[in-house]
């Protein structure tokens, strides 16, 4: 990190164009204020990209929404924006170069894409999400039984909100009890792709001889090609699952470094519906969403953006934008934070953002009412770590409370 | 109000059926189903809401 502070005094005091990279000094509930010189400077200014392109970062909430509904860019080339800083962890296998990019619905466009997506619409519905409730309440309630077990102060995010989103990931997707221990390995650890695939073959040879009611048994009973079922595991194994862990520790950190938020959800549960989504704004994981290049010139007023130049939404800078959000820095329970980007926007928006809902909600509520005095020792994320994809997306970091 | 919804473009976020239940559902696709095309007063700003939402613009409202 120092050295790559030191090269940009270097470039701030050069004549050339100032390079810009996706800052690395911010935390979640805290962006870098690089994001709001941006986002004053225009809705989208220039951004470096780890291949050498130069193209965009759109810093502003309109316009992030008018480029995520438009269909004339596509996922594809898989360019990566630059930025400041190490990575945590590599291997974000949403871009493989192997045959199951047919079934990763993040580089897809289009026809392709729908399909693809529409296996699994279903059961991720609003009324499926409600159906696994009881479920995800179990999940939760054993949970916080373990965590009363540890020494204090305790981590909760290696001892609460990892297990929970690795089991109620594992329970909407159908992975079998017995791949329990090897799923949270390969996902929740480190693994490389090829591990992570052979797995997922694994589950699938099971899954076969024993479908049900889930997402990997719904897979199987369609037409879709093995690359493509195969390549739609891997991108469902992979994604939500950390983000999931993510979101509760930083909800918990955000609430934990506001008392009187705490105090006002404690008081009034109901909060915790439009809470839910105050949590996505302020904490939104995302530093950008995956590139989207200009399939042809495209104009948004003053933004001219011409074929073959790739674009990054940053939903953390959309999120904060005072022409959507008042007073946009203040984390505030009460507020109408609909329509954030912590979920993204377009065709390629998170398929299992009503379940992540149920399960932060809850995960949320039973820590807060359960246990009295609850405080904060350390949140790593209350100060810059490293990113944890290629992406730039936010690490949870240990969470480590305390209670009573 | 009058409301109309695109199955071919929906993509099954949910958005419309959680802020807006009582005019749209999912199907057992996962795609949207409209409830109620012409809402009463009282579920306008829902609607509405559902709309703007709707990350696939499949949710049209005339007044």
């Amino acid at each position: 990190m120092s050295n790559q502070s030191g090269s940009d005094e270097k470039v701030a005091r050069c004549p050339m164009p100032e390079i810009r990279r996706i800052p690395n000094d911010g935390t979640p509930l805290c962006p870098s204020s690089t994001f709001a010189t941006w986002r004053e400077e225009g809705a989208a200014t220039p951004l470096e990209y780890s291949d050498g392109h130069i193209g965009m970062i759109i810093n502003r909430y309109e316009l992030a929404r008018m480029v995520l509904e438009d269909k004339r860019f596509s996922q594809s080339p898989p360019r990566m924006p630059a930025h400041h800083g190490e990575v945590l962890i590599t291997g974000y296998e949403l871009i493989s170069g192997s045959e199951l990019d047919a079934g990763n619905v993040l580089g897809l466009d289009g026809e392709q894409h729908a399909r693809i997506r529409r296996t699994i619409l279903n059961r991720y519905s609003v009324k499926s999400a409600r159906s696994y409730e009881s479920d995800m309440k179990e999940i939760i309630a054993k949970q916080f039984e373990i965590l009363k077990t540890q020494p204090r102060p305790v981590d909760i995010t290696k001892h609460y909100s990892q297990p929970i989103s690795a089991a109620g990931h594992m329970r909407v997707l159908g992975i079998p009890e017995q791949f329990r221990s090897r799923y949270s390995e390969l996902f929740v650890e480190e693994s490389e792709t090829d591990q992570k695939i052979a797995f997922l073959r694994e589950v699938l040879a099971v899954k076969k001889n024993e479908l049900a009611e889930d997402v990997l048994s719904d897979l199987l009973r369609t037409d879709l090609t093995v690359p493509e079922i195969e390549g739609l595991t891997l991108s469902l194994m992979v994604s939500g699952r950390d983000s999931v862990a993510y979101m509760i520790s930083t909800a918990m950190t955000a609430l934990l470094n506001n008392p009187d938020q705490l105090e006002a959800l404690k008081n009034d549960p109901e909060l915790i519906h439009g809470g839910m989504e105050e949590f996505m704004r302020v904490g939104a994981m995302f530093l950008t969403v995956f590139p989207r290049t200009a399939t042809e010139d495209i104009e948004f007023g003053d933004v001219k953006i011409p074929a073959g130049v790739s674009v990054s939404v940053s939903p953390v800078a959309a999120n904060h934008d005072e022409r959507q959000f008042s007073d946009p820095d203040r984390f505030d329970l009460s507020r109408d934070a609909f329509g954030h980007m912590g979920f993204g926007h377009g065709i390629h928006g998170c398929v299992g953002q009503q379940v992540a809902r149920v399960e932060i909600k809850t995960a949320v509520m039973q820590l807060i009412s359960n246990t009295s005095g609850l405080r904060l020792i350390k949140a790593e994320q209350n100060e810059p770590i490293p990113f944890a994809h290629p992406v730039a997306t936010y690490e949870a970091g240990a969470v480590i409370v305390d209670w009573n | 109000m009058k409301v109309r919804v695109d199955r071919e473009a929906c993509i099954g976020a949910g958005q419309c059926a959680l802020v807006a239940g009582s005019i749209f559902d999912q199907d057992d696709e996962g795609l949207v189903i409209l409830l109620n095309e012409t809402p009463g007063e009282s579920s306008h700003a829902a609607a509405r809401k559902a709309a703007t939402l709707c990350p696939a613009k499949a949710i049209v409202i005339e007044e």
